[in-house]
This record gives structure tokens, sequence and C-alpha cells, in this order.
């Protein structure tokens, strides 16, 4: 706006109003009297035509968010103030409500309030001073309370599986980011399942929406994982995954969430919230599956690997075998040693002990011959005594065995004799048996 | 329902039982008839693996609102 066009403002629009030049002074004629409402209504048409949407930068003093989600605040320098409001509409886009004294700059248009004939900014768009101010504060404000919960901790990160058969998504069914996603998983991983939750991931009501799919995805039961993100985008574009309600839904998820958001210089809240940040849906895809290729190169050479193993314990055991073999030939060797050292000792003894039995033995065995030999009858027979026999050898030992006329055979000392008996007598003290 | 024929486990069980199975068989006090059992248990987890991970057809599904899923064309819109 230039300062010079305010002075002229009355002159060039009063026409439409119907006003007359005013008079400076009142003579003659009545003059003509305006109601408070032409007037203000005047003047609101004189500022909102006349002054082009403009910025103002300055402090913010004394905000209000009433319960419609307007904001009522002021605008302020060390030297003057200025009335500004922010209808719900444009408000509820505020990632945050500035600190007072927040040095901001506004965007909007001058206006009258007519109720009250007070001039102000009717602001469409409000930025902390310094590129992203007003997101960095909400931003802080969100990770200074997430933090507080403990949901940033780095004990909540829950490990991603090595090997997801199923793969949730959480992105725009039509963007870019799904694409990417699709691309990697497919050249990498081509035997994982995609369960896409599609969502809006911007304007307004794109957080609820976000954290609903995430709900969503998590009771179906299905992933292992789940990426939830978009491409990049500017910080407004990115804004719904800075908001609270897409934070819970990851930390309350107890599926593991990689977060992929834009490109890799925005980090968003839901970043710090996930378990696993990646820079880009690419390499969220990326880190959520192995490389399948190296995978299958790699269970290709695992049969030889076992059957490797499997040799060396079988080697193994067999050296080990013949270890406890020798261990127990050495074991008994030294076991038997006394014992042998003693038999080597004892065997002159024992030869020298044989011996002197055997002798001892020839010695009773002639004893046993002498006594032998004088037991036999021929012995006796050589001495003049003689053995009466019949014909079938029974021995004559008693008178009453001769009876007259009987035959029988004598054995001498070198032969028999055949002889006949003339009769028997028995002598007086004979005992017989 | 058609998800309940699963029964068969999964490429993340397989693998780390491989993963397991090797430290085992790798390591000193394994039996020769543990080392062989594990032999056989791991060639066979080689096999199904390999099998799943051959596959060459992304399957992109869209998850419901009743919590079931329908396919997707991963090129279409």
């Amino acid at each position: 706006m230039t300062d010079d066009a305010s002075l002229d403002l009355f002159a060039e629009h009063d026409e439409p109003h119907g006003a007359e030049a005013p008079a400076p002074e009142v003579i003659g004629p009545e003059p003509k009297v305006w109601s408070v409402s032409q007037v203000n209504r005047a003047v609101r048409g004189l500022l909102e035509d006349s002054v082009e949407p403009l910025w103002v930068g300055g402090e913010v003093g004394s905000w209000t968010r009433s319960r419609a989600g307007h904001c009522y605040f002021t605008l302020k320098d060390d030297k003057a103030q200025l009335r500004a409001v922010m209808f719900g509409r444009d408000a509820q886009l505020l990632p945050t409500d500035p600190d007072e004294g927040m040095k901001v700059r506004a965007f909007g248009d001058l206006t009258l309030y007519e109720a009250r004939g007070e001039y102000q900014m009717v602001v469409r768009r409000l930025e902390a001073e310094g590129a992203e101010g007003l997101w960095r504060l909400a931003f802080e404000k969100l990770r200074v309370q997430l933090e507080a919960e403990g949901l940033l901790a780095p004990e909540r990160k829950q490990p991603l599986p090595q090997y997801p058969a199923c793969v949730g998504v959480v992105t725009s069914p039509t963007g870019a980011a799904l694409e990417d996603i699709t691309a990697v998983l497919g050249r990498r991983a081509p035997w994982v399942r995609i369960v896409l939750a599609g969502t809006r991931v911007q304007g307004e009501g794109a957080a609820v929406e976000i954290a609903s799919a995430i709900d969503r995805l998590a009771a179906s039961g299905l992933p292992d994982v789940i990426i939830v993100g978009r491409g990049g985008g500017s910080v407004e574009d990115l804004w719904a995954f800075n908001e609270e309600p897409v934070a819970r839904a990851i930390a309350r998820c107890q599926i593991p969430v990689v977060s992929a958001v834009g490109h890799e210089i925005d980090v968003t809240i839901a970043d710090l919230v996930a378990d696993v940040r990646a820079p880009t849906p690419s390499a969220a895809a990326e880190t959520v599956v192995p490389d399948g290729a190296a995978l299958l190169h790699q269970l290709r050479r695992t049969p030889e690997r076992l059957g490797r193993s499997l040799r060396n314990v079988s080697t193994r055991r067999r050296t080990r075998v013949e270890e406890r073999l020798n261990r127990l030939v050495r074991a008994v060797d030294r076991k038997l040693a006394p014992v042998r050292q003693a038999l080597d000792r004892g065997e002159g003894r024992l030869e020298r002990r044989v011996g002197a039995l055997a002798e001892l033995r020839r010695a009773q065995l002639s004893g046993l011959a002498g006594r032998l030999e004088a037991l036999s009858p021929l012995a006796t027979l050589g001495r003049g005594y003689s053995v009466a026999r019949t014909q079938d050898g029974r021995v004559l030992r008693t008178v009453g065995d001769f009876d007259v006329g009987l035959r029988f055979l004598l054995r001498v000392n070198d032969g028999t004799v055949a002889a006949e008996s003339l009769g028997a007598e028995e002598s007086p003290t004979a005992g017989t048996k | 329902m058609s998800k309940h024929e699963e029964s068969e486990p999964t490429l993340e069980r397989r693998l780390t039982r491989l993963e397991e199975i090797l430290s085992r068989m790798e390591s000193d006090d394994v039996a020769l008839e543990e080392a062989l059992r594990l032999f056989e248990e791991g060639v066979g987890h080689v096999r199904a693996a390999e099998q799943v991970l051959s596959a060459t057809e992304l399957r992109v599904e869209e998850l419901l609102a009743g919590g079931g899923t329908r396919p997707i064309d991963p090129d279409g819109a």
C-alpha cells in the first residue's frame, strides 16, 4: 500500500455511497447527516476496496481462540497496534497457536468491524518469523509432549521382521509413494504381499484419516511391518505427519512401523515415533525387505554348508572314538604293568614249584607201586600158595566147596594143574567165612 | 477366509530356523544323530524357502472397510 493513497480515500470513493463533499462549515440548508452504520459501511468499503491484501509484520499480543475456532489477537510494534482476527477456516490450518510476543507476519485484508467501528485485519495466513517458524513451534510443542510421555524412547522401538511375508502400506492410493514402494518391493522381494490402506495424506482431516488407516491395518492382523508415508512436498503438505493423531496411532501400533515422509531433509513427528525412519518411501521399501537375489544365492549355498558341517561332525566323532580307544588302551596298559611284572617274577618260582610237585608225585607213585606189588596174588603164589578154582573160574574156599569127584584147576606160580577131589575133612579149629 | 491356508511355517520362521540349525551344527558339542536330523530338517527348509522366494509376481491388495482385502493392479490408479 502507499501512504499517499490513504489521504485520498474519501475523495476517490465517496461517489458510490452517494455522499456529497462535506462542508467544513454548516450554513444554510440542513446538513446531510449520516447514520453511524452508513459511515462505518462507507469506511469499510473504502478500506476493502482500496487496500490490496498485504503482509504486516509485528509481534503477537493477547491471542485468544474462541470456541468456534476463530482467533483474535493484536499485531504490534513498540509504537502501535493493530487488531486482527483469523477465522476458523484459516485458523485451523495453523500448526499451532503462536506464543505471545512471537514475531510473526500476517497476510490478509484490512477491514472495519462495523458493529464496533474498529478497523482490523482479517488474517488469512500467519507465519512465525523465520522459515517454518510456527510449524517448528508446533513440532517442538508436540515433540516435547510426546517425549514427556515416553513415546519417543529408544526402548519402545520394535525391531523389524527380517523376512516379512506381508507389508502394510499407509499412503495415498494414487500417490507416487505407492508406486515407488511397489517398484522396490517387486524388484527386491516379489514374494511379499502388499496390503494398502489408502488414505488422503494432506489437507483438512488427513491426519485423522492416516491414523485410522494405521489402526485398520493393525487390526487386520495381516502385515508383519507397516510403511506409513508419502512423497515429498512443502511443510504444509507434509503437515499431517506432524500431527498428534498420526503420532498416537503409530505409537499404539503393535506391528513395527517404518515412516517414510517426503524427502530426506524433512523430519516429522511420525518419523520420531516410528520404529524406524526411512528418508523416502523407496528407502522404506528397501528397509523392510531383504534383497531377494542375495538371499536366494545364500540359500542355495546352504545345503553345501549343512553337508560340510555334517561331515565335520562325523569325522570329529570318529577321531574322538579313536582317541578314546587309545586312551583306554593306554589306561589298561598302565593298570596291567605291575601285574605283568609280578608275573614275570613269579614265572621262575612257578616252574620250580611245578617241578618239585612233579617230583613229589613221582615219588608217591613209586611208593604206591611197591604197595600194590605186595598186594598182588601172584607174589603169594610165588611163595608156594595156590588157588583152587572150578572150570568156570569160581574160587573154592572151604571144605564144602570140594564135592567128592569134583574136577577143578589149581593155579600155581607158573601155571595151572588139573585135579580131582577124593574127599575132604574139616579141620577142627579152622574158621571159614 | 482364504488366508487360513498358511499352517506352513512362514519364510521368516524357516530362515531363522535355518540360522539356528547352522549354528548348532557348527558348534562343538553336537552329536552325530542330532546333526543328521538337523541336516535333513535344514535341507527341507532350504527347499521350501527357495520355492517361496522364487515367486515372481508381487501381490498388491487393498484393505477393505470390513477388514478383508481385494487385489488391485499395481500399475493402475
